[in-house]
């Protein structure tokens, strides 16, 4: 029976799905090559839009609860301020490869730039001004608004009060009266003390009621005038682009690198042609010193490069780097020690303790211990051998390479160790008896019997393993990150944390799905290559 | 001097103080080329007989010795055909036997290499399936793979562990075939272990019955003086075929009653009843003149 293209594409999208672990999409790929439609739409409610409406429901339900819960850093951000919160990182990193790009100009592409952005930012003032007047205009018609719906309450307030007075004035009088009374014994000293007590109730009382009147104001005060809002939205993001236009100009004019190295050259001819009229050997001298300082400051700017703010892109390229860092680093240690362990029971009863011990031990500890010790190998960073030589590489350059990023991931390759070495051990002491007796007929030596018994027979379980110590490595890497002010994401949540902006809590979440998205792809990676390692065609759970 | 040999072997498992004999007193002479058959029940210590013979395990007592030299360890000379396949799953069929064949002829070049595979492959009719992994094939083609790289180390002593006993009937018939051909083709020592009387007898020249265990040892053996090539269709309609498998199988059951007969009988004793005849006395036939 031959298979005709399209069923071969087929089976290879329906294989790749398998592998990789999207088998929910499985019936959408049957549906598009028209296989049995009926019983693929029944998969599809099933299995993708049952689910897809159930994630809906709990973002509905975040969506509900959040803005219900009012917090130090104000309120928990719905979705849509999250989403805001990603469109603003977008942004920011957009702007820097501009102004990067505007600092690198020169000649007439910097003029014509230039001509444009001057242009720009003479529209944006106008549209400013427009946007200042709008929120003006908006702020009195909110005043208006709320002095209209208070003005009955504040005279009801008002009036209230003032009868108050009045009561307790009276009250005050009859108390004076009867304890008038009770000194000459006219009355009962209980008479008075019941005067009093009546009267504190009664304040109480009153006050209530007065603080009533008072919420309600304030309520009015506090609430939300949409327009204005609206209004003041308008103009945040107006003045903040014309606030980057004007970062812009600066980048293009005096900031511009050419435009500096101009300045310097023309400083250093001035020196030049000064030097060559000097009228005496005094000022020669000093003229020729300033000439050196400024062909010295010439040379410096020549190698100059653009001092980037660090972007949420930047962060999460660092972290993702940092854990693979780590992660190697804990399959380096961990393949060949768990090896060990499988083949020798003396080895694994050394090991034993030191396992059970270490392993439960908390990332942050490890992270102090790490920054102390990793520290001392680093006593001057800007100028070690090995941290200049990593910055020097082609890929790795721009991630800035530092002592920070260095005991960050050596705290992932200590918690990631652990479960790819217990795994790998258990994988090479488990290992068939059958096999083992395979290799005993053939005579096979210890390396070929390692390479071509054991280890093939453990990938699986390592690779299991493996899977394992990436997910904890990237878990840890933020916790670190943020505790060694190591560039990455951890530190992004924790400077947002710190800084308290009204952007910083919808940063957090973004962050948060951030990291969550990430490591289900790197969880995802690790299947599939362990799909592709296990010998026996099952899958691999979830 | 027998060529493989087994001399008052006795092996056993646990603790002294709880110790379990499996087998015990074991004495088995096989020639050269003769292809010997042991027959047991199922848990009297066929497969722990096996790795006797194969010297992936050593006696508790006594010796087994293959040309008067004792065997101490495993080895490509006594090609041992396991139970469960053992294939390693994670190579091809072409990888499996690939990975023996270079380990027996390290002096192979990568071509010879892959002929000699080949020609196995081929001998047990899976060239189609040389690509493929284990976990895609059928039990008996697995069957059928482990016999071809147990051939293709071309051991002295050819040790079938129940070569066939997972199979079902179709197919063992097809391996049965198969090996007989094989054994016939380049005649070698077969020491085959299984618990199927009609396979014991079409195949072997010997059958040796392996009695219950714990404390198992071989029984006297039958011999098979069948001509070969014995014809499977026949088999059934031949008068010797018949004899021996019957006393072979009647040996057997006896030896299972008689196991019975020594356990202590709870059973009640039924009173010794002749039921009446109530059939009518045959008539006495009449000739008629």
């Amino acid at each position: 029976m031959a298979e005709s293209t399209k069923d071969k594409i087929k089976y290879r999208i329906l294989k790749a799905l398998d592998v990789s672990g999207f088998t929910a999409f499985d019936p959408v790929i049957r549906l598009i090559f028209g296989e049995e439609p009926q019983k693929q739409f029944a998969a599809i409610v099933k299995y993708l839009v049952i689910p897809t409406i159930f994630v809906l429901s709990c973002i509905w339900l975040w969506s509900w609860f959040g803005p219900r819960h009012k917090t130090k850093s104000g309120e928990v951000p719905t979705p849509d301020i999250v989403w805001e919160s990603v469109k603003i990182n977008d942004t920011i990193a957009d702007r820097e490869k501009v102004k990067k790009s505007d600092f690198l100009l020169s000649g007439s592409e910097r003029e014509a730039a230039l001509e444009e952005v001057v242009r720009d930012y003479a529209i944006l003032t106008e549209q400013v001004d427009a946007a200042k007047a709008l929120v003006a205009e908006k702020e009195t018609e909110k005043a208006n608004r709320v002095a209209r719906l208070i003005a009955p309450l504040d005279e009801k307030y008002e009036s209230l009060k003032d009868e108050y007075k009045e009561t307790a004035k009276a009250r005050d009088a009859e108390i004076a009266r009867i304890s008038k009374e009770v000194s000459e014994g006219k009355t009962e000293a209980a008479v008075l003390i019941a005067a009093i007590r009546n009267d504190s109730v009664a304040t109480d009382l009153e006050r209530a009621e007065l603080s009533v009147i008072k919420t309600q104001i304030d309520e009015i005060r506090s609430q939300k005038y949409k327009p204005l809002d609206q209004a003041r939205k308008e103009y945040d993001s107006v003045a903040d682009k014309q606030f980057f236009m004007k970062t812009r100009l600066e980048f293009l004019d005096d900031r511009n690198l050419y435009v500096k190295l101009d300045e310097a050259q023309s400083e250093l001819k001035e020196y030049m042609t000064e030097l060559s009229t000097a009228g005496s050997a005094k000022d020669a001298l000093k003229i020729a010193k300033r000439a050196v300082r400024a062909e010295e400051s010439a040379a410096r700017l020549e190698g100059q490069e653009y001092a980037s703010a660090v972007t949420i892109y930047h962060q999460t390229k660092r972290s993702i780097f940092t854990v693979f860092v780590g992660f190697f680093m804990a399959a380096f240690v961990a393949i060949p020690v768990g090896i060990m362990c499988g083949l020798n029971k003396i080895f694994m009863a050394c090991m034993t303790p030191i396992i059970s011990i270490f392993k439960p031990v908390s990332p942050v500890v490890w992270l102090l211990i790490f920054q102390i010790v990793v520290g001392a190998f680093f006593p001057d960073p800007e100028n070690h051998a090995l941290l200049n030589f990593l910055n020097n590489l082609p890929l790795v350059s721009s991630l800035e390479i530092n002592p920070a990023l260095i005991f960050s991931a050596c705290t992932v390759a200590m918690c990631a160790v652990w479960p790819a070495l217990v795994n790998t051990a258990l994988g090479v002491a488990s290992i068939d008896q059958d096999h083992v007796n395979v290799a005993r007929v053939l005579r096979l030596g210890f390396w070929s019997r390692l390479f071509k018994i054991v280890i093939p027979s453990a990938l699986p379980l390592v690779f299991a393993g493996l899977r394992i110590s990436l997910g904890v490595g990237w878990m840890v890497l933020i916790a670190a990150e943020a505790l060694s002010s190591s560039d990455g994401l951890g530190k992004f949540v924790w400077d947002e944390y710190q800084n308290g902006s009204s952007l910083t809590f919808a940063n957090i979440i973004m962050v948060c799905f951030v990291v969550g998205i990430i490591g289900f792809f790197l969880d995802r990676m690790m299947i599939i290559l362990q799909r592709f390692v296990s010998f026996d065609g099952g899958g691999t759970s979830v | 001097m027998a060529y493989l040999e087994m001399d008052n072997v006795s092996i056993g498992f646990g603790p002294p103080s709880n110790r379990t004999e499996v087998l015990k007193d074991i004495n088995l002479s096989v020639e050269e080329n003769e292809f010997v058959a042991v027959i047991g029940f199922s848990g009297s210590g066929k497969s722990t007989l096996m790795s006797l013979l194969s010297g992936l395990q050593r006696p508790d007592k006594g010796e087994v010795r293959l040309h008067g030299s004792i065997v101490e360890n495993p080895g490509p000379s006594l090609g041992i055909m396991f139970q469960n396949y053992s294939l390693l799953p994670w190579l091809t069929v072409f990888g499996n036997i690939e990975l023996a064949v270079r380990q027996v002829f390290p002096g192979f070049t990568k071509a010879q290499v892959k002929e000699h595979v080949e020609r196995y492959v081929e001998m047990v009719s899976l060239t189609p399936a040389l690509e493929k992994n284990p976990h895609e094939l059928s039990g008996g083609m697995r069957q059928r793979v482990s016999l071809a790289r147990t051939l293709a180390m071309q051991p002295e002593v050819l040790l079938l562990d129940e070569p066939l006993s997972a199979l079902d009937a179709l197919t063992r018939a097809v391996l049965q075939d198969e090996i007989i051909r094989i054994w016939e083709e380049d005649k070698r020592t077969v020491v085959m272990i299984t618990n199927d009387v009609d396979e014991a007898t079409l195949m072997a020249d010997r059958i040796v019955p392996l009695t219950l265990g714990p404390e198992a040892t071989l029984a006297e053996p039958f011999p098979v003086t069948m001509e070969r090539p014995r014809d499977r269709a026949n088999l059934n309609k031949n008068p010797d075929f018949m004899k021996l498998k019957n006393s072979v199988t009647r040996f057997m059951v006896g030896m299972n009653k008689d196991a019975k007969d020594l356990k202590v009988d709870s059973s009640i004793k039924m009173p010794d009843i002749i039921p009446y005849d109530f059939t009518p006395p045959k008539r006495a036939s009449v000739k008629v003149r």
